[in-house]
């Protein structure tokens, strides 16, 4: 068995995870983070992509407003190739409460989230695609963000503060030995060995999955309940800006325009298993109709991928649990010294990904009180891209392939990813799936959906020495399963006649289902 | 007035238009774009799994239309297709060769072993046999042809009728332009130039080992058609070519060669705008209009052949509440809703959606809910006709041309 | 409620522009990387220096937001080939014209594009000083000095100015004596039938005339095409409406025949699809504007074209169809109605493009693609007839004529020899 040392350990790589390891390492701790798979795979990996003003929640939750409108202005300095500042508009569509924009205002100014009311000529003037019937618009200062380059900008600051991120890392046991914590147990999936963390704080940043968490250490399971929303991505921006519902928190009331595509979400269902979330189809139909309460004709335009994700939220007494949007959705740290007797363990709950570098600072203060040792959080003042990287911006990719279209090959043509940046992508992460590498990439997510690049990919990756043939060949078929799920639930329209001739190619030119054996991946 | 306007330019709409003109016939074709043939692998599939692999796919034909109802093959049989093969080799004798009594066991481009029962003459020594050592030369320009996964692949293969194959990868540098990233169809344009094909046919010689068979990109030549046997004797080895995702050269290759042919036969293309309405008197459809440019344009024909495609034309599709339609007339289909025909399981049993389509009686009749023809003197062919699995079943172009024969013959033979 | 009614009633000043990028944008999404647009485009076939179709539409327009970044649009040359062939419904040709005005916008127009867009004004300038005009663009000295400083390639083909506009001919000329059986039908010849290609328009009237109708010619102006095609859409817009109110100023409800083939296209579909003009009286001269061909080829098709008056010419002529005459969606009708003068072989180029591509071929660094786009179908000109070529539209004629010196003609001179009126 390996043996590694640390202060501490963080379980779960979404955003909370790479925040923490990021913050416990810049204090200098010497922190290590574990996932079971990739980072930014599970809740962070699947959201609609908004970077709240905090306008969402200026009239139901002021708290979380506040602390949105300051966390959205940190981020988007600290990591302005994560962030597209696109603003936002909060629109009243037909039948909206007419009363709530005036609530809205007013909670604005009382929690400092930056907000102005324009004319509905000058609303429809900036997004001609609205519902001409709109009749109040508010702007705010709403951004889209890449969770994934999020994600990884936070844990690459953290290596290079000294911090260790160890993905695929499958949590088996966690050791107290009477009422502290000693150690961390993970099994290295890819590498094929059990690995040993001494340490003596671990930090349960699993999500949904914290519960699961918690029994390993042989503590019951923290309560929490995975509150499932479906998102859908559409395949061009219909709109510019990131559009809001001038309504109370509802399903489908926000449409975020990121990157290439612009995501409609989401519903909220109670689920048990964070590993089982269903894309159910009258949710689907629920997300369309919302859209084109937004955007009228939403309904012809393209869909081109559809997901779902699990909101982690720490169950609370005041509502009832089939409710889970009314919970509060602030943050929650668990000390489970003081609900089980066990020191050295904190479970995060709660809290959105515009807050993650808060929540993590959050939790790692609280770690520190309970060492006795004080260390101040830097993680606000440090850029963790090179100074002068300016704000990601839609036309980036267009622009850098006119610069080298000529010198390189675009393996995916949709999302304009060339072949340098599959393979110094995939030197770095040899070991990751084609998922893995597309969450960095964009790889395979734009219209048709790996049609083209997927084959290129998994040619490249075996080609490049670092993939034998049967992982290559596994590769191919994992990333098409993988592709179909999001695929399958959203299949009407120009969809579908991509999805004819993708599988024209696969199954007809290619033949794949007649491969021979290949490798199966370690999924999760 | 035409003696018949057919609707579409694939393999369907194509071969139809052939026999119907060398049939003596007035014909139009009316096409919104090219077809979809440059979207194929450019062989001539029959039938390639049932669901085991298929080597007598006449043979095997009759039993696999009786368990699976409804199946195309079912009406069309196998004297038509062997019937439509026999037609479409004909019309193509410098491309097309095979028996279609035997399929051919042919490499695809990630390494799998194909069945096809007409393939391009320049395919043709890939059929895999027992024994055989093979080298995949790939280009490091042309990114759709990943020579490594390809060999690796067949390296592993079975050989269908039994024994071994070996397999290795090389990849080598042939510029044909100053660009990184050259498509297949700028290398065929490129080999098209004998100079050219010699310093690629040498590059290429330089890397194989004797005995070895070469496995190359299919991309020698547009619309030479002989200039896979220049390679070949410069290589001085047996060379075969391994078709690409599209644009699809081979394929290419039969759209230009079968509609050149057709514009000599007298066939009319009308070719860029969609078909929108049909116009009906009685029992017979009198004309369909089109929307070119600025208003629509009405066409008046005796018969009318429908050889749209299915879903991967647009001709069929889904709505956003998963309702089926066809999109040109709303002819009646074999199903009205998508929810139930699609799983998540994407290596799981088939997806039944792509069954759906258009039903037709023995002679390609478009047929209504009651199984009446719908019109007297309207057809489908093609990609449109409900119950076949067309590309896991290796069965898209028998079921083209063999409708297309059977429609085309049912009209010469009722005449004016 | 659609998209396409939610725009219409945007009325901001920019409102047309915004509509007809919505328009063509909302087509993106039928995309789906068939590849078939790239296969057929003429240009990136001989230079990588364009991305192609597929690239710059489609595909490019999913990474734009108002920022133009990517300045090999330019090296589209709006033949429209892409559109015409994408089986989706894609209009990928209108949404790179509007990448590129955008970026035209941005960085300015040149002077020369500027220049070679003002073809009514080339016309009244030349048309008085003709045989100078003439002998200076046949200068060689000239046409250097022109190319460094106006940017228009010396090899380029130039038209020939005339001594005689149409109008003037029509003024001057004794009036027909056919009998006008078929009532009246209104001419439009375009600026270069107006002032370069007189002889087409002569003889196309004098076809419709000997087939029995009344032409009207009304006084007529540029339909905008070439200002289109260099990102100058204002004037283009302006252009356009004015000779929609000259051509429905000559009657109600009147068939409207063309014999220049590109600004038929124009009125029929670009002038909506490119700039979004929206207005009614648009819609109504598309749906009665006839491309001369076309409008022949449907009266016989009705039996109405009178094919026994046809006298034989024995030869085999080359015809090539224009990009934007094949952008119409309708055929190839002058291949078709030509093949039914008695003993006239008509040989298809099957080309895609002659390379001109309205003014594109003019422009010094774009010459040489413009030449290797052509050269498949000034080979196949050579090599069919050194004597005769036809073409339906002007500026292709001269390019075809120019890199070949095969005279090439408008259809509508050899059916107004078939019929003996020359």
């Amino acid at each position: 068995m390996k043996r590694l040392q640390a202060d501490v350990v963080v379980i779960g790589g979404g955003s909370t995870g790479a925040g923490v390891v990021r913050d416990a390492a810049m204090r200098g701790f010497k922190a290590i983070l574990v996932d079971r798979a990739d980072l930014g795979q599970g809740t962070t990996g699947r959201f609609h992509g908004l970077l709240h003003s905090g306008g969402r929640y200026v009239v139901s939750d002021p708290g979380s407003a506040t602390e949105c409108a300051e966390e959205n202005a940190i981020i988007t300095r600290i990591q302005p190739d994560a962030v597209e500042k696109i603003g936002g508009l909060f629109v009243a569509t037909p039948g909206d409460d007419p009363d709530y924009a005036d609530r809205f205002l007013a909670g604005a100014q009382a929690t400092r989230v930056p907000a102005q009311e324009i004319s509905v000529q000058e609303a429809l003037r900036r997004e001609p695609r609205l519902n001409p019937g709109i009749f109040r618009a508010i702007e705010v200062q709403d951004a889209s963000v890449d969770g994934w380059q999020l994600v990884w900008g936070a844990a690459r600051s953290a290596i290079e503060h000294g911090g260790q991120v160890l993905t695929y890392h499958r949590v088996t046991g966690i050791e107290h030995d009477g009422d502290q914590v000693r150690a961390v147990f993970c099994r290295d999936e890819k590498g094929g060995e059990d690995v040993q963390i001494d340490c003596q704080f671990v930090l349960n940043c699993a999500g949904p999955w914290a519960g699961q968490i918690t029994r390993m250490a042989g503590l019951p399971e923290v309560p929490v309940i995975p509150g499932r929303g479906i998102m859908i991505a559409m395949n061009h921006r219909l709109v510019n800006t990131v559009i809001n519902r001038l309504i109370y928190p509802a399903d489908g009331d926000i449409l975020v325009p990121v990157h290439t595509v612009s995501v409609i979400g989401t519903t909220d269902v109670k689920e048990t298993d964070p590993d089982e979330l269903p894309i159910p189809r009258e949710e689907v139909q629920q997300m369309l109709d919302a859209g084109e309460q937004l955007i009228p004709g939403f309904r012809r335009a393209r869909a081109v991928h559809a997901w779902s994700g699990a909101r982690p939220l720490i169950k609370d007494d005041r509502v009832a649990a089939s409710d889970t949007r009314h919970m509060s959705r602030g943050m929650a740290v668990i000390d489970h010294l003081q609900t089980d007797g066990v020191k050295g363990l904190l479970t995060i709950g709660g809290g959105k990904l515009t807050t993650y570098r808060l929540m993590a600072e959050h939790i790692v203060d609280t770690m520190c009180e309970q060492m006795g040792q004080m260390r101040p959080c830097t993680t606000a003042e440090e850029e963790i891209p090179p100074e002068g990287t300016k704000n990601y911006v839609i036309t980036h990719r267009l622009e850098d392939r006119e610069e080298d279209r000529l010198e390189d090959q675009i393996i995916c043509e949709c999302e304009l990813m060339s072949r340098g940046m599959f393979t110094r992508a995939l030197a770095e992460q040899p070991d990751g799936t084609l998922d893995d590498l597309r969450r960095q990439l964009r790889l395979g997510m734009g219209p048709c959906q790996g049609g083209f690049c997927a084959m290129r990919a998994a040619g490249i990756a075996h080609q490049s020495g670092a993939v034998d043939i049967e992982r290559a060949t596994g590769l191919l078929r994992l990333f098409l399963k993988n592709r179909w799920i999001g695929l399958w639930p959203i299949l009407y329209g120009d969809q579908v006649r991509q999805t004819a001739l993708d599988d024209w190619i696969f199954q007809g030119t290619l033949d794949v289902e007649h491969l021979p054996h290949a490798t199966e991946e370690v999924v999760r | 007035m035409r003696d018949a306007i057919v609707i579409g330019s694939g393999l369907a709409g194509l071969t139809t238009a052939l026999r119907l003109a060398r049939g003596g016939m007035s014909v139009s074709l009316l096409s919104k774009g090219p077809g979809g043939l440059q979207l194929s692998q450019g062989t001539i599939d029959i039938l390639g799994y049932a669901p085991d692999r298929v080597t007598r796919p006449l043979d095997a034909l009759g039993d696999f239309a009786a368990g699976h109802p409804g199946h195309p093959y079912g009406l069309l049989g196998a004297d038509t297709v062997r019937d439509a093969a026999g037609f479409l080799a004909e019309l193509l004798p410098d491309l097309l060769v095979g028996d279609p009594e035997v399929n051919l066991q042919l490499p695809t481009a990630v390494g799998a072993v194909r069945p096809t029962a007409l393939a391009q003459e320049s395919m043709a020594a890939g059929d895999l046999k027992d024994g055989a050592s093979y080298v995949i030369v790939g280009l490091r320009r042309l990114k759709d042809f990943q020579a490594d996964l390809i060999a690796g692949n067949l390296d592993r293969a079975e050989v269908p009728a039994g024994g071994a194959v070996s397999a290795r990868a090389v990849t080598i540098d042939v510029p044909v332009r100053d660009e990184r990233d050259t498509t297949g169809l700028t290398y065929a344009r490129a080999l098209d130039d004998p100079s050219v094909r010699a310093t690629f046919a040498k590059a290429v010689a330089k890397e194989v080992r004797a005995g070895e068979i070469v496995g190359l990109p299919g991309i020698l030549g547009l619309d030479d058609h002989e200039a896979w046997r220049d390679v070949q004797q410069i290589v001085d080895h047996p060379v075969f070519e391994i078709p690409l995702p599209p644009p699809g050269v081979p394929g290419l290759r039969l759209y230009r060669t079968l509609s050149a042919i057709a514009r000599d036969e007298g066939v009319r293309f009308i070719t860029g705008s969609k078909v929108i309405d049909k116009r009906v008197e009685g029992d017979r459809v009198v004309s369909v209009s089109i929307d070119s440019a600025g208003r629509a344009r009405e066409y008046a024909a005796r018969h009318f052949v429908f050889a749209p495609g299915g879903f991967e034309s647009g001709a069929l599709a889904v709505d956003s509440y998963g309702a089926i339609s066809e999109t040109t007339f709303g002819l009646p289909l074999t199903e009205s809703s998508a929810e139930k025909l699609i799983h998540g399981d994407y290596w799981g049993s088939e997806q039944q959606l792509f069954e759906v389509g258009v039903r037709v009686d023995e002679s390609m009749r478009v047929l209504d809910a009651d199984s009446a023809p719908v019109h007297s003197n309207f057809y489908a062919a093609g990609g449109l006709l409900a119950g076949a699995m067309r590309w896991s079943e290796k069965s898209g172009d028998g079921i083209a041309a063999a409708s297309a024969v059977r429609a085309a013959d049912t009209i010469l033979r009722e005449g004016n | 409620m659609n998209i396409m009614n939610a725009l219409k009633r945007d009325t901001a000043p920019d409102a047309g522009e915004r509509l007809g990028n919505q328009l063509a944008r909302a087509t993106l999404d039928h995309c789906v990387k068939c590849t078939i647009c790239e296969t057929s485009c003429p240009v990136s076939a001989v230079t990588p220096l364009f991305s192609g179709p597929k690239f710059v539409g489609p595909q490019g327009e999913r990474f734009r937001d108002g920022e133009s970044v990517d300045h090999s649009v330019d090296y589209c040359s709006s033949c429209g080939t892409c559109t015409l062939v994408c089986p989706q419904g894609v209009n990928v040709a209108e949404l790179n014209s509007l990448a590129r005005a955008k970026m035209k916008q941005e960085h300015g127009v040149p002077v020369r594009d500027q220049l070679i867009s003002r073809t009514t004004l080339m016309g009244t300038a030349m048309t008085p000083v003709a045989p100078v005009a003439n002998a200076v663009l046949g200068f060689k000295p000239a046409r250097v000095v022109m190319e460094k400083v106006v940017g228009v390639h010396r090899d380029a083909p130039m038209p020939t100015a005339r001594t005689q506009t149409l109008q003037g001919w029509l003024k001057k000329r004794t009036p027909p004596t056919t009998p006008r059986t078929r009532g009246p039908i209104v001419f439009f010849h375009g600026c270069a039938g107006g002032y370069f290609e007189v002889e087409t328009s002569k003889k196309s009237i004098e076809v419709l005339e000997h087939l029995g109708y009344e032409v009207l010619v009304p006084k007529q102006g540029c339909c905008g095409l070439a200002q289109q095609s260099n990102g100058l859409f204002e004037s283009a817009k302006k252009s356009v409406r004015t000779l929609v109110d000259q051509l429905r100023g000559a009657g109600k409800d009147l068939t409207i025949i063309s014999s220049s083939g590109s600004c038929t296209g124009m009125l029929k579909h670009e002038a909506h699809e490119i700039l979004g003009v929206e207005d009614e009286e648009l819609k109504d001269v598309a749906a009665h504007v006839r491309e001369f061909s076309e409008f022949l080829l449907d009266l016989y098709d009705e039996g109405e074209f009178p094919v026994d008056e046809l006298r034989p010419l024995k030869m085999t002529v080359p015809y090539h169809a224009p990009c934007q005459l094949k952008s119409q969606g309708m055929g190839t009708p002058a291949a078709d109605l030509l093949r039914l003068i008695p003993g006239l072989t008509v040989v298809d180029s099957n080309a895609t493009c002659c390379g001109i591509a309205g003014t594109y071929g003019l422009k010094k660094e774009k010459y040489e693609i413009a030449q290797a786009v052509g050269k498949p179908l000034f080979d196949m000109v050579k090599a069919t007839n050194k004597e005769l070529a036809v073409c339906d539209t002007e500026t292709c004629r001269w390019q075809i004529q120019k890199s070949t010196g095969v005279p090439t003609v408008h259809p509508a001179e050899l059916l107004h020899r078939a019929f003996g009126l020359s």
